[in-house]
């Protein structure tokens, strides 16, 4: 579904930081990018999502073209992107924002569909409310509803877990699990808790100085061979 | 008493036309980031639309509905063709439409000559409010200009496109990756924003010496009322034109308009002073 060929992207003034990633992801996978800081992983995200622009190499959804589109391109052709540090309208309600979600794509009604709150209930009892006034993991669901009910084919999510307490850590992983099971969706991940990795994932891709450097093509190989989670991701 | 109320009318009469000029400089400057030096001569567009039309049919009501139109087809071409090349270029956006404002006045001139040109007023009548009579066509004009600024206020707070141009303005990358076209909704609050100058131009035609120089005379007490109630917010833009309009017409009305003139611009150094962030600060 989607494929990345050594893509290359960076700074605007030219400065590599993604220095010639390649890989695949198939309908439907749940695949983990994982790496240490700085190695290139949300540079690879915001690349992919059309926030970046590309210095070389392609990437391409359903075999159609997307290196240098405009995001809202992108985001019609069905790549969603949450990005790090979610990016909600603060000064808007939550239902606000989730319309944010549909308003920009013209082949989806402009309303929200009934059954939107039915993932995470709290976002329904708090429609009317200012999104900024939620905490970190209720802003969270947000951004990911936002994204989802936009109908991607292929959800970006960086660093869902960052900063949010586990217990609404783990809910945003079954529930993530349960959609991706039931609707097909494919996910790609950048995360550090590996117990979400774990709950999620399928495979792990591992970046290191702005490649794709090695891969677990199951996830139960992050506890099978320990020395890859040292060698890519202790500090 | 009669004064009072003659005085408080004028006020109200100044603060909505400006308040007009003032919105369409906060949606452009909020959404886009440019500072629109060219505004003041959409205005002056808008007064010599009424005075073609009316001249060349005798109607000044057909005058008044092409004005907006034809500014909004001329905002449509001038970010074509200008602004969205530099619009990541703040400071050459303000040179560029400044040149532009040249370009437009000397136009003017070409077309029309130097010399002042007169509308006749279509309401010739007074109406009696409180005692006081009133020119009918100044009523009209508030009546006029209050329900543009609510239109205004509800397409940007009740409407989804509003919604979706307060998202652009809040988070541009985040919206476009949301699917949002944000080249779209620039060019359309751009057609908008100049469509209101126009209008207002158009509206004040009959009450003011229509001359090429009569832009200025409008952008810059509406900047003055941007930087005083608060940039990047519809609410500051109604404050502050109610300050600007407010004091130039209540200084104007006991002494020179040179003096006046100079009030205000006293004033709003204070205001500035002390509220850097203008009347409403942070709160959008």
């Amino acid at each position: 579904m989607l494929q990345v060929e050594n893509l290359v992207a960076g700074y605007p003034s030219g400065g590599r930081v993604l220095k010639g990633a390649t890989f695949d992801v198939a309908k439907g996978e749940v695949v983990a990018l994982l790496g240490r800081n700085g190695m290139g992983k949300t540079t690879l995200m915001r690349a992919l999502a059309g926030q970046l622009a590309t210095q070389g190499g392609s990437f391409r959804l359903d075999g159609r073209e997307l290196g240098n589109c405009p995001s809202y391109v992108i985001a019609n052709e069905g790549i969603g992107y949450v990005p790090q540090g979610r990016e909600i309208f603060k000064d808007f309600t939550v239902e606000e924002n989730l319309l944010m979600g549909v308003l920009g794509k013209p082949r989806l009604p402009n309303r929200l569909p009934p059954d939107i709150y039915d993932f995470f209930p709290v976002l329904g009892e708090r429609r009317r409310q200012k999104a900024g006034t939620m905490s970190g993991g209720q802003q969270q669901q947000l951004a990911i509803m936002r994204c989802l009910v936009g109908q991607p084919k292929l959800l970006l999510l960086d660093e869902p877990s960052e900063g949010i307490q586990p217990s609404i850590v783990d809910e945003i992983g079954r529930t993530l699990q349960a959609i991706a099971r039931s609707t097909g969706l494919t996910i790609l991940v950048v995360e550090q808790n590996l117990d979400f990795v774990e709950t999620l994932a399928g495979r792990a891709l591992f970046m290191e100085n702005g490649v794709i450097a090695d891969r677990a093509d199951r996830i139960g190989q992050l506890r099978e061979r320990p020395e890859l989670v040292h060698r890519y991701l202790s500090i | 008493m009669q004064a009072t109320i003659a005085l408080l009318l004028d006020t109200a009469n100044f603060t909505l036309a400006l308040l007009l000029v003032t919105l369409g400089l906060v949606v452009i400057f909020g959404l886009m980031n440019v500072i629109n030096m060219a505004h003041g001569e959409f205005f002056l567009i808008g007064a010599y639309v009424v005075v073609a039309v009316s001249g060349a049919t005798g109607s000044f009501w057909l005058g008044l509905l092409l004005a907006p139109v034809v500014l909004a087809l001329v905002g449509l071409l001038v970010e074509w063709l200008i602004i969205r090349h530099i619009y990541h270029r703040f400071i050459d956006t303000i040179l560029a439409t400044w040149g532009l404002s040249l370009v437009i006045k000397q136009g003017v001139v070409v077309l029309f000559g130097p010399g002042a040109q007169s509308v006749p007023n279509p309401l010739p009548t007074a109406v009696d409010v409180f005692g006081v009579q009133y020119p009918a066509y100044r009523l009209f004009i508030m009546a006029l200009a209050a329900a543009l600024a609510l239109a205004t206020y509800y397409l940007f707070f009740r409407t989804k496109l509003g919604l979706q141009i307060r998202g652009v303005i809040a988070n541009r990358a985040m919206a476009a990756s949301l699917g949002i076209n944000t080249r779209r909704m620039d060019r359309a609050t751009f057609a908008v924003g100049s469509a209101l100058a126009g209008f207002a131009g158009a509206v004040m035609a009959p009450i003011m010496s229509v001359d090429p120089q009569m832009g200025v005379g409008f952008l810059i007490p509406s900047f003055l009322s941007v930087l005083v109630g608060g940039v990047n917010s519809l609410v500051g833009a109604l404050i502050g034109s109610g300050v600007i309009g407010g004091a130039t017409t209540i200084f104007s009305a006991g002494i020179s308009q040179a003096d006046a003139q100079i009030l205000v611009f006293l004033l709003a150094m204070i205001i500035i002073r002390f509220l850097p962030n203008g009347i409403i600060g942070g709160r959008k």
